[in-house]
């Protein structure tokens, strides 16, 4: 008996005192949340060619809004649209929308959502069947319609022209964008007249292209709440007991071919599809993973992680590098086998590191990879001017949903417009699957790790919420201190 | 045979592993079931097979044994099924199943090869949220659930017949039908703004009177026949069976810690919750202040006799047969996108002594009410992080000697 009182007072004294001077649970209103950003946004349009569009859509999430959203858990939730459904085929869904506020005062209606639509997927048809109703029709089924329209290319927003004819954006988000400095500073203040209730912090502000050299010296965020970190800076901040926070392995790392035998690029020459397999067949991606990545990505041997479909490991993945240098033989006997340039991010060192990894683990196999540093090589538009023969992307989850995942990372790929017809038809695991195995076929997409996003907490920020595919949800997000 | 021969063990191997856990208690057949239903689709997609050799792997946090057991109950689903399981030279498919898992639950695939062709399955199982532990204690809360939906509860009221749930935008009635709560009717709840980001809101049901607080709101109404009527209002909110009563801020999530009622002119520093009790000829008040410290009051309210950190911004205060008679119940000073816990403190001198170990919940505590004729229950609301559900439950407390 005495031992068990002994038990349940450490239990109680830890439970009491786990939260030091301030305990919390309740959210508490005011105050400025302040947060580093790595990297530059240009712009917070969700259907602008962006270099980083992880972090536009961070921000684009704040001020814009889409019909639905989904939630921690991986459910679909309503957001925008109070309730939907669809027609047996679900080819035609109904989407009903709350009563909301643009911040501008004007009230959203179902022609506001269907405009907005169009711009993101002008291959569907919208009406509005009512002020408060909108009706979208697909061409071909799309099973997963609710979780699609959460992606954040489907934000509702109006579009309106200032004064000197600029394009303003208008959502109806919990937050309204007051400040803008493109690629510098961004400053986002709580809707007061938010459907949802005003948010507890008065503002967020984000500043961008920080370089943390001097929060990584003193081991101190400071007055920020939360900044990003690469995989390698972990250590250092976790020795510090700081509180560091990691998605599961999100983003794909992946070798993406430029032209291909189907010749997309006039006047370039593919790479021939051996060589492009026996590289894929000679990474190391155990090492790059392991070393690299310091165990916490994961090698990828398909475009989505095994631990969102529970499929990856049947695309195999692993290094075999007498059948690599097999293929490059034979190869040799039809083609000149020329050195492979292969273009990084020059702003994410990780990501020359894994190049450089690559070109060693090629040249085992006996191919040639050179490696070098490119500043837009996330941007789709830019890529087509790139004179690399292959890219080393770094794609962002989109979604925990498969099939809009794989949807979303077709399209960042710039696989063909078939595969997302194809997805969004899919019924079943194993059709998901198999679509999967068609993209990969033909060795244009070598995938290489699946790597976690990462963030620094500042003990004052409250309810910062990262979800599993590495998207943040501030909606309950509060700061001590403030009242 | 087999069926009964597995059942004690089976269960017990898969509970914390399969979505059968809950089911165990009560139909030990869910695991076979879920194998024979694999097992159907298998030799659909594969033909109907006279005869199958089958493998297993395993690509998942699954041990040995339960994977072991999953296979003989697949084994098991094939004999059922009349197909024959033979060595692969004689097999007309060979099945090669592979337990994995996601994010979400298990992941078994089958790859069905049939000479040169290759048939794929792949069947999604969600994983079983585990069990909900409350650890042994010296004095027990017990926790009854009354009530679950997918949208928010602020606060509710249950006698014999009657259950009625507060919501931000509607009051609904529930009558008692053979131990069910039936809808009976839903009273519209008019607001002209948007309520505040975590909004709260107050039922009080006396005599089948029934007033709702809200912020910025009052509604007044009858059980029987159902009717609400409500109004911009600032009126002070009960707080504890009308002991304590305080002003609301309309456009926050806090009591602006002007008191009204028995204590009206006094004021306290902005809190979330508050109790007060009466022990012989001592009386007691208690806040959570929304600058995360508890405050305890004695006798009178114009400065604190202690100050308590670390406590969770959700209280109510509960009457017992057991120690002082008095327990205030608190949540855990955690963030609401986490698990949360609720332990019973009792206050001695200036003391605040746990007297409960926690009870884990699997979400944010919304809401803590003292309710009953004499204060021996707390009515708490909850939402769960793994169902997402808004859950209304009773909570008592039960001496443990």
């Amino acid at each position: 008996m005495k031992r068990l009182l002994l038990q349940l007072f450490a239990i109680s004294s830890v439970m009491l005192m786990a939260a030091g001077a301030y305990g919390s649970s309740r959210p508490r209103y005011g105050g400025t949340v302040r947060v580093l950003l790595h990297d530059k946004v240009m712009s917070i349009d969700p259907l602008s060619e962006e270099d980083h569009p992880a972090e536009r859509d961070r921000l684009a999430a704040l001020t814009f809004e889409t019909l639905t959203e989904i939630d921690a858990q991986g459910r679909v939730r309503p957001r925008l649209a109070s309730s939907w459904h669809a027609d047996t085929a679900k080819r035609v869904w109904q989407f009903r929308l709350r009563l909301a506020n643009f911040h501008d005062g004007t009230v959203l209606t179902a022609a506001d959502a269907a405009a907005s639509l169009a711009r993101s997927n002008p291959g569907w048809k919208y009406s509005a069947l009512d002020r408060q109703t909108i009706a979208i029709e697909a061409p071909s089924p799309v099973q997963h319609m609710a979780e699609i329209l959460a992606l954040p290319k489907y934000a509702i927003m109006k579009r309106q022209t200032d004064s000197n004819g600029a394009v303003v954006l208008v959502g109806t988000g919990g937050y309204k964008l007051t400040q803008w400095q493109a690629g510098e500073r961004a400053q986002f203040t709580a809707n007061d007249d938010y459907w949802g209730g005003r948010p507890f912090a008065d503002a967020i502000e984000f500043q961008m292209a920080s370089s943390l050299r001097e929060q990584l010296m003193d081991r101190q965020l400071g007055p920020y709440a939360a900044t990003e970190l690469s995989v390698d800076q972990i250590r250092t901040v976790e020795q510090n007991n700081q509180t560091v926070t990691l998605s599961r392995p999100t983003d794909l790392l992946a070798i993406v071919f430029l032209q291909t035998e189907s010749g997309e690029r006039p006047g370039k020459k593919p790479v021939d599809q051996r060589v492009r397999e026996a590289l894929g067949l000679a990474i190391n991606r155990a090492a790059i993973s392991n070393v690299l990545f310091q165990r916490r990505g994961t090698p990828a041997s398909g475009l989505l992680p095994q631990w969102l479909t529970g499929y990856e490991f049947m695309f195999g993945g692993a290094t075999n590098l007498d059948r690599a240098k097999e293929l490059r033989a034979d190869a040799a006997a039809f083609v000149v086998i020329r050195p492979i340039t292969l273009a990084y991010d020059f702003s994410d060192p990780l990501a020359k590191l894994v190049a450089e990894r690559i070109a060693v683990d090629a040249r085992e196999a006996g191919i040639v990879v050179q490696p070098y540093g490119e500043s837009h090589v996330n941007s789709r538009a830019a890529r087509a001017s790139i004179n690399a023969d292959a890219v080393l992307l770094r794609v962002p989850l989109a979604s925990v949903d498969s099939s809009t995942a794989l949807a979303a990372r077709s399209d960042d790929l710039g696989l063909l417009q078939a595969s997302n017809l194809a997805i969004l038809g899919a019924t079943r695991p194993e059709d998901l699957f198999e679509i999967e195995r068609k993209m990969l076929e033909g060795f244009r997409i070598l995938p290489v790790a699946h790597v976690p996003q990462v963030l620094w907490l500042n003990n004052s920020a409250h309810n910062w919420q990262q979800l599993a595919n590495g998207a943040w949800q501030l909606d309950q997000l509060w700061v001590e201190g403030a009242r | 045979m087999l069926k009964t021969a597995l059942k004690p063990w089976f269960c017990a191997l898969l509970f914390l592993f399969l979505p059968a856990a809950s089911a165990c208690q009560q139909d030990a057949s869910s695991v076979p079931s879920m194998a024979a239903e694999f097992v159907q689709l298998v030799l659909s997609r594969g033909g109907s097979p006279s005869a199958v050799s089958v493998t297993f792997q395993n690509q998942s946090s699954l041990p040995p044994d339960a994977q072991e057991a999953l296979q003989n109950a697949i084994f098991n689903a094939f004999r059922n099924a009349n197909v024959r399981l033979v060595k692969a030279e004689q097999a007309v498919a060979d099945v090669q199943i592979t337990f994995s898992e996601d994010w979400q639950g298990h992941v078994w695939i089958a790859n069905i090869q049939q000479g040169s062709s290759s048939q794929l399955v792949i069947k999604k199982l969600p994983r079983q949220q585990r069990a909900l532990s409350s650890r042994t204690p010296t004095l027990t809360i017990r926790k009854i659930s009354v009530w679950q939906q997918d949208t928010p509860i602020l606060d509710f009221y249950q006698d014999n017949q009657n259950l009625l749930v507060l919501e931000p935008g509607q009051l609904s009635l529930y009558s008692s039908d053979s131990g069910q709560w039936r809808p009976r009717q839903t009273l519209g709840i008019p607001h002209q703004h948007p309520w505040p980001r975590d909004v709260r809101g107050r039922l009080e049901v006396r005599g089948g009177e029934i007033s709702a607080f809200l912020p910025g709101a009052r509604c007044s109404g009858k059980i029987s026949p159902p009717s609400l009527d409500c109004n911009a209002s600032d009126d002070p909110w009960p707080l504890d069976q009308g002991q304590l009563v305080a002003f609301f801020s309309p456009r926050r999530n806090f009591f602006s810690g002007l008191l009204a009622g028995q204590s009206a002119g006094a004021s306290v520093v902005p809190f979330f919750s508050g109790a007060t009790w009466q022990i012989g000829d001592q009386r007691f008040w208690l806040f959570s202040g929304i600058d995360g410290r508890a405050r305890l009051f004695q006798n009178d309210l114009t400065s604190p006799a202690a100050t308590f950190n670390g406590w969770g911004s959700t209280l109510a205060v509960v009457h017992s047969t057991c120690g002082s008679g008095w327990h205030v119940l608190t949540s855990a000073p955690t963030d609401t996108i986490r698990p949360d816990s609720i332990q019973a403190v009792e206050i001695t001198g200036r003391e605040a002594l746990p007297v409960s170990a926690p009870v884990d919940l699997p979400g944010a505590v919304e809401a803590l009410w003292t309710a009953g004729n004499y204060s021996q229950v707390v009515n708490g609301v909850m939402q769960s992080q793994i169902s997402g559900k808004y859950e209304a439950f009773t909570l008592t407390v039960i001496c443990n000697q």
